[in-house]
């Protein structure tokens, strides 16, 4: 009776540890700073910088990194699509997503499956650009991934069950949600793709324990509504179509109690002439109050888009010294190829420089608006950067250590496009004419015959006070991988052709590689576990995990 | 035309096309497909719609069926809002993509078709078309084979490709020259390369694979398909074109 007394006490105490263990309270959602081992959000930290705080490998040891271990998914239909989640790492468990919607957790020391819940998307889910998921958010026991049906579930990170599954929209109207979602206190915060299909786009904020709504930002507006009056068209409807999808995670600044979101692009994408105006607030960057879901300020990258460019980039924070000044900012690294450095307590323009070749535009006028040089015609124009942009939904990084921004980009691509008649018919795609491409735009192809002139890829590292690329690491093929900084100096990111690089944060310089034989189109992460530094990164339809040998 | 597999042609291209209809049929494609298929046709892995390689269909009626379903758990959702006409117009491009792609509208000029049957000849014989082009197999690796060009093809755009041929060069038939470190200069065809390495179909028509840090030069090469310019006539190149023009599936005869 001792003996068994003496047991089950011992029980009581290891499960209470668990459950200390599972929970991940909005308090260590604002502190990741102090909690380097894991990966708790999408982007590592509210900021957006993608920035580990690890310093085992480093510069001189990196070259020596070993695979530990790789994980094969299996979805259904996953396969053949990009892997683009970015892992979580939260008490000793890692959890991602196989495209559609497979969630998996896994241990992170041997890659070994403790649960997968194969969601099954309804039939009539629709998505422009592949049926992919960028990943998931975490609060106390509970997961939360968006799917491709248009729905929010909420998952308990134990058994892998379903809480709660809800509806975002209608999936027959061309809803989905790809973007990983962010939680803020108790508000699980998210907002639809769908912008090809004609959808009005919304960032809205749902009760973590229930799936209640709390608010709704429409980032169409209607009647009545700031903005609407950027929605010229006679008949005043436009707006019902008008786009604004959401699909890369925003950032939080909990001082200023301010969230940053990228909004797509307007409805239809490639011929404006029924929406004229500016189209707010697409292709726009929106702040955000995230306890109302009231509008702060925003600011505009491409008014009345005809390219699709979007703003669906990843809003970065940090405070950085500019023309002598401390300043607060946030920094975005468009796909209209223009590196912007905005005020992120007033939204006022700092600085904007491309990055890429870019003739959409000439310059800007003295508020940040830009000047416009070109748009599609029916006879076709020629237009830098291409559709796909001077970079996309991949995720930079920031280092505080080295002050540079780092971003995946297609170098110097370019599009045709064409003005063609577009009509609106409910869960068709609403978009005119695509461009034409070089780099086909979602190819999961392995073989590249093409040549430099019709476009290729770099990693490259931009000085926030100057806009001055500082260097750059070129790729022959593009790359649609997310980048990893960590504060011994390194850069962890990848590429089309399966490569995943280590480079020197400072100079750009190769330190290792390996050949992971898949596309990279992820964010690569780092954690620790039991005193050891891992870096995990999905390539194919593998999740890859490297780190030093003991 | 005597020796053309009519029985294959069909699975190909049942019939002409009005060219008001693959015109409307460009629109659409531009509007609906050329997203995931790209400009050429050929983004989808395994799937060409320039050379008629489907993976579900075949026939006119089989591609209007597909186009209209749907493929289940896949980016090729059902359109079910496309009349039988405007599908039967996007079938009339796809069947009529040219070399170039999307945006290079079709060649249209009127150029002077000759004899077929003469142009089969010069072809297979004093021309030296088949020295290194086959029809459904015969030619060289490093060339491509000319099978179903004619259903690819304006008759125009095949004169210019026989009097300039290094106007355009399509991915898949450049060609690269390597210089490496040691002098050895090696040519093939480009199969692949990435940033550390570079694979060619050289000149014996073996597979080779290079490391880049091991070659002291690599640039792209002209065609190395000459000009039939100042060697054929003006009517020989008609009955070439004529004969091209007779090839109208993969399976096309030789």
């Amino acid at each position: 009776m001792k003996s068994f007394i003496k047991y089950s006490g011992a029980l009581i105490l290891t499960l209470a540890t668990l459950h200390t263990q599972a929970q991940v309270t909005s308090e260590r959602l604002l502190h990741t700073a102090a909690d380097p081992g894991s990966w708790l959000l999408y982007h590592g930290s509210y900021d957006g910088h993608r920035n580990s705080a690890l310093k085992q490998i480093t510069p001189a040891n990196v070259g020596k990194l070993k695979l530990q271990w790789i994980w094969q998914q299996r979805s259904r239909g996953g396969a053949s699509e990009k892997f683009e989640a970015t892992p979580l790492l939260a008490d000793g468990v890692m959890y991602t997503v196989a495209a559609p919607n497979d969630v998996v957790a896994l241990d992170p020391l041997t890659g070994r499956v403790f649960w997968t819940l194969a969601y099954t998307p309804a039939p009539e889910a629709r998505v422009c650009c592949g049926r992919v998921n960028r990943g998931l958010a975490i609060h106390g026991d509970t997961l939360f991934m968006g799917a491709i049906d248009g729905h929010l579930l909420a998952i308990d990170t134990v058994s892998g069950q379903i809480k709660w599954n809800i509806a975002l929209g209608d999936a027959a109207l061309g809803y989905s949600v790809t973007v990983a979602p962010l939680v803020i206190g108790n508000k699980v915060i998210v907002g639809p793709a769908g912008g090809e299909f004609g959808i009005r786009g919304f960032i809205a904020a749902y009760d973590v324990g229930t799936g209640k709504e709390i608010w709704k930002f429409h980032t169409v507006p209607g009647p009545g509504e700031p903005g609407f009056e950027s929605w010229k068209d006679p008949a005043k409807e436009a707006w019902l179509t008008g786009g604004g999808s959401i699909w890369t995670t925003g950032s939080y600044d909990p001082e200023l109690n301010l969230m940053y979101w990228g909004v797509g692009n307007p409805g239809p994408d490639w011929n404006g002439d029924s929406r004229p105006g500016d189209n707010l607030y697409t292709d726009t960057l929106v702040a955000l109050n995230p306890d109302t879901g009231k509008l702060v300020w925003h600011y505009q990258f491409t008014p009345h888009d005809e390219m699709d460019y979007d703003a669906t980039q990843v809003p970065v924070l940090a405070d950085i010294n500019f023309n002598g000044k401390p300043r607060k900012v946030v920094m975005t690294a468009n796909r209209n190829g223009v590196f912007y450095v905005i005020d992120r307590t007033n939204g006022s323009f700092l600085l904007g420089k491309p990055f890429v070749s870019v003739n959409w535009m000439s310059g800007f006028e003295k508020n940040g608006r830009p000047i416009r040089a070109l748009a599609p015609t029916e006879a076709g124009t020629f237009i830098m950067p291409n559709n796909q942009g001077a970079t996309n939904w991949y995720p930079p990084s920031f280092s505080p250590q080295t002050g540079l921004f780092y971003v995946p980009t297609w170098m110097d691509t370019y599009s045709v496009y064409t003005k063609r008649p577009v009509t609106y018919t409910p869960g068709q795609q609403y978009i005119g004419a695509y461009p034409t491409m070089a780099v086909p735009a979602l190819s999961v192809r392995t073989v590249n015959q093409r040549v430099h002139e019709e476009g290729y890829g770099a990693i490259q590292a931009i000085d926030p006070a100057t806009g001055d690329v500082k260097w750059r690491h070129e790729m022959t093929d593009v790359t649609d991988s997310g980048v990893l900084s960590t504060a011994a100096n390194l850069v962890f990111a990848g590429g089309r052709e399966g490569f995943f690089y280590a480079l020197n944060a400072t100079t750009g310089e190769e330190l290792w590689r390996a050949n992971l034989g898949g596309q990279v189109a992820s964010g690569p992460i780092s954690y620790e576990i039991n005193g050891k530094q891992y870096i995990a990164v999905s390539a194919g339809s593998g999740l890859f995990v490297f780190a030093l040998e003991n | 035309m005597g020796l053309l597999g009519l029985g294959f042609a069909a699975n190909a291209q049942e019939h002409s096309y009005a060219p008001s209809d693959i015109e409307n049929g460009r629109g659409l494609y531009q509007g609906n497909c050329l997203g995931c298929h790209g400009n050429n046709g050929d983004s989808v892995e395994g799937v060409n719609l320039g050379k008629g390689r489907f993976r579900h269909a075949s026939s006119d009626e089989d591609l209007i069926a597909l186009i209209r379903a749907g493929i289940p758990s896949t980016l090729m959702v059902a359109r079910p809002q496309f009349s039988y006409g405007e599908l039967r117009s996007l079938v009339a491009f796809l069947r009529n993509m040219q070399t170039g792609g999307v945006l290079t509208a079709a060649d249209t000029r009127e150029v002077k078709i000759g004899d077929a049957k003469a142009g089969q000849q010069l072809f297979f014989g004093k021309g030296g078309c088949s020295k290194c082009h086959g029809v459904n197999g015969g030619g060289s690796r490093l060339s491509p084979d000319l099978a179903g060009i004619g259903s690819q093809r304006s008759p125009a755009s095949l004169e210019t490709s026989l009097q300039d041929p290094r106007k355009e060069v399509r991915e898949g038939n450049r060609f690269m020259q390597v210089t490496t470190k040691a002098g050895v200069v090696i040519t093939g065809k480009l199969m692949n390369q990435d940033t550390h390495s570079v694979q060619l179909m050289n000149e014996k028509e073996k597979l080779v694979s290079l490391l880049k840090k091991d070659l002291s030069a690599q640039a792209m090469m002209p065609s190395p398909m000459p000009s039939t310019q100042d060697v054929l006539s003006p009517t020989q190149v008609a009955d070439l074109v004529a004969y091209l023009l007779t090839l109208k599936s993969e399976e096309s005869a030789k």
